[in-house]
């Protein structure tokens, strides 16, 4: 019997899920080999009470969310996270920084959304997780890669290293050598450092590796003649929810 | 070995004559660096170039490259096509020369050599040229500032002609056919000596390798370790940019039908933390066992068995290291006991 999937979106820009359907060279092969039960943003119906993958997109910003998300983990057998804000709180926690109701009243006013708020998290704050796609969107060839695994039964592996080598691949010339910050100095690899090569520097939207050395990295801004501050506010864009050892 | 004087004006020729049987990769300008890659118009090649950001060893062992495909269902090799296009690498450095020279000890040695390396390396067609060293290089520490084989044809630059090092017979056949060429006279032979002379003074550092093996040996619990693993940020970028770093990683990838997949072998590091990862943990976790790893492969390790340490000076890891960790500054704090600042 074909593994029954399930696809789930908390809070998000459905980037992630817009990249799945982008796939069009391989979404029919990967159909072929799942049962595709519920897709939030492209099937009607309302989730199986059955399944078992269930692929996740969006941080949890409401109790609803947390509820859903605890159901989940009792019901599937692996549970994996999609995309920047479900792995790592990406732009959604950003709003951690300063006052929640008084973010919520700025783009808001008073109407009545986001019943049950909670501060923004990644979803491992609240489960545990199994698989990881990294990145904002995620890159559709690691998405099946990691699809691969979680059928095969394989064990994740997310690389925990930083980017640098994957953008002398590229043959990149280096950010630092032409005066900006790139945070692919201590960003997780895995994307082919794809922002990089295209002429701008890396963001940080993967997450801070768990490898890299943040204390280093500082030093260097500061030996290429920039803000050691400029790291962590540039940091900031995805990584807020995220603890950034000194 | 024989030689010819090739004029400058004789190598856009030379080039097309060489690219109607191989596909030659050479040195191009990529925004404010080089890069070594396929030539499109020989007007292109700038035998100029200080340093590329990758070094040509990608062409011989790629950074990814298929074993073989297989199939799920069936457990058994459906395809092992081994890709091995005729190139030439036309304007390597001795040090880049020098570096392939390593190589093949490790991937052409004993009597079981990497037949995918070995195909690789039997049809590329190496054409070297001569160069003025850089701030970073340091070939001359190693003596691998020089090479007087494993290429087919040198290029030494005399001014407007090269002094070209013929070594084997499909060179010969090339530079017979493609560069008009002419023999060579006492001066051009004085002019060369004098180009050779010139390189070799223009260094502007001087590493003392004195006893480094030794060193290694008695300083392996130094306290240097330990500050190079506190600057190090284990991006790997050193030996990926390093010609002469061969590590690899050999793993399946499934297609998305997961009927088919490939057995597929990629560049790794040794200073990533899940290189040396095993299933009770990780033999060398930390950054600094990490660092020294590295230097004690290539300086002491290798030199143990191939009697030449695995660096060829070339420098390119000093450019790619944000950390600012190179070898002539390991070799200093091996010499001095304290890494400098």
């Amino acid at each position: 019997m074909a593994p029954r999937v399930v696809v789930l979106s908390l809070a998000s820009d459905f980037g992630c899920q817009v990249q799945i359907t982008n796939m069009t060279d391989q979404i029919l092969d990967v159909l072929g080999v799942i049962d595709l039960t519920y897709w939030q943003l492209a099937t009607s119906g309302h989730l199986p009470a059955e399944y078992d993958v269930a692929i996740i997109e969006g941080a949890a910003t409401t109790d609803e969310h947390v509820a859903l998300l605890k159901k989940v983990r009792e019901t599937a057998a692996a549970v994996v996270a999609i995309g920047s804000c479900a792995n790592i709180g990406g732009v959604p926690a950003m709003a951690r920084e300063g006052d929640l109701e008084e973010r919520y009243a700025t783009v808001y006013g008073g109407a009545a959304v986001a019943v049950g708020r909670i501060m923004p998290r990644p979803i491992d704050a609240v489960i545990d997780v199994d698989y990881r796609v990294p990145g904002c969107p995620i890159d559709p060839p690691e998405f099946l890669r990691v699809l691969s695994k979680v059928l095969q039964g394989l064990k994740d592996d997310t690389p925990d290293k930083t980017m640098c080598a994957s953008c002398k691949l590229n043959e990149t010339v280096c950010f630092f050598d032409q005066g900006q910050v790139c945070l692919g100095l201590v960003t997780r690899s895995g994307c082919a450092a794809r922002c990089p090569s295209l002429g701008r520097p890396c963001t940080g939207c993967r997450g801070v590796a768990p490898d890299a050395n943040l204390g280093s990295a500082r030093e260097i801004l500061v030996r290429y003649g920039q803000d050691p501050d400029e790291l962590d506010r540039l940091l900031r864009i995805y990584n807020t929810s995220r603890e950034v050892p000194v | 070995m024989f030689f010819k004087i090739i004029a400058k004006d004789e190598v856009p020729d030379l080039v097309r004559g060489i690219a109607t049987e191989y596909e030659v990769i050479g040195p191009q300008a990529k925004g404010t660096a080089f890069v070594f890659a396929p030539l499109k118009d020989p007007a292109d090649l700038r035998l100029d170039y200080d340093m590329t950001i990758l070094p040509a060893k990608r062409y011989i062992l790629p950074e990814r490259e298929t074993l073989m495909r297989f199939s799920v269902e069936d457990n058994e090799v459906v395809e092992a096509e081994l890709d091995a296009p005729r190139r030439a690498l036309f304007g390597l450095h001795p040090c880049d020369v020098n570096s392939l020279l390593l190589m093949d000890n490790v991937f052409l040695d004993g009597g079981d050599p990497d037949p995918y390396y070995k195909a690789r390396r039997e049809n590329t067609l190496i054409i070297g040229v001569s160069c003025m060293p850089a701030p970073t290089c340091f070939c001359d520490a190693w003596g691998t500032d020089e090479t007087h084989r494993g290429f087919d044809i040198f290029l030494t630059d005399i001014g407007d002609s090269y002094y070209a090092s013929i070594s084997s017979v499909r060179g010969a056949d090339l530079v017979d056919r493609f560069a008009k060429g002419r023999d060579i006279t006492a001066e051009d032979t004085a002019a060369f000596q004098e180009r050779s002379a010139a390189f070799k003074a223009a260094f502007e550092h001087e590493i003392d390798t004195s006893q480094l093996p030794v060193l290694l040996d008695a300083k392996y619990d130094s306290p240097i370790w330990q500050e190079f693993g506190e600057m190090c940020l284990a991006c790997g970028a050193c030996s990926t940019v390093c010609p002469t770093c061969y590590c690899f990683d050999v793993h399946d990838e499934l297609d998305a039908d997961q009927k088919h997949g490939e057995r597929v072998r990629t560049w790794d590091s040794c200073q990533f933390k899940d290189f040396a990862g095993v299933a009770h943990g990780n033999f060398r976790d930390s950054r600094a066992s990490r660092v020294r790893y590295r230097y004690y492969h290539k300086q002491w390790g290798y030199l143990s068995r191939y009697e030449k340490v695995l660096c060829v000076g070339c420098g390119r890891c000093t450019r790619a290291c944000k950390a600012d960790i190179n070898p002539p500054r390991v070799v200093r704090a091996l010499q001095t006991g304290v890494v400098d600042r």
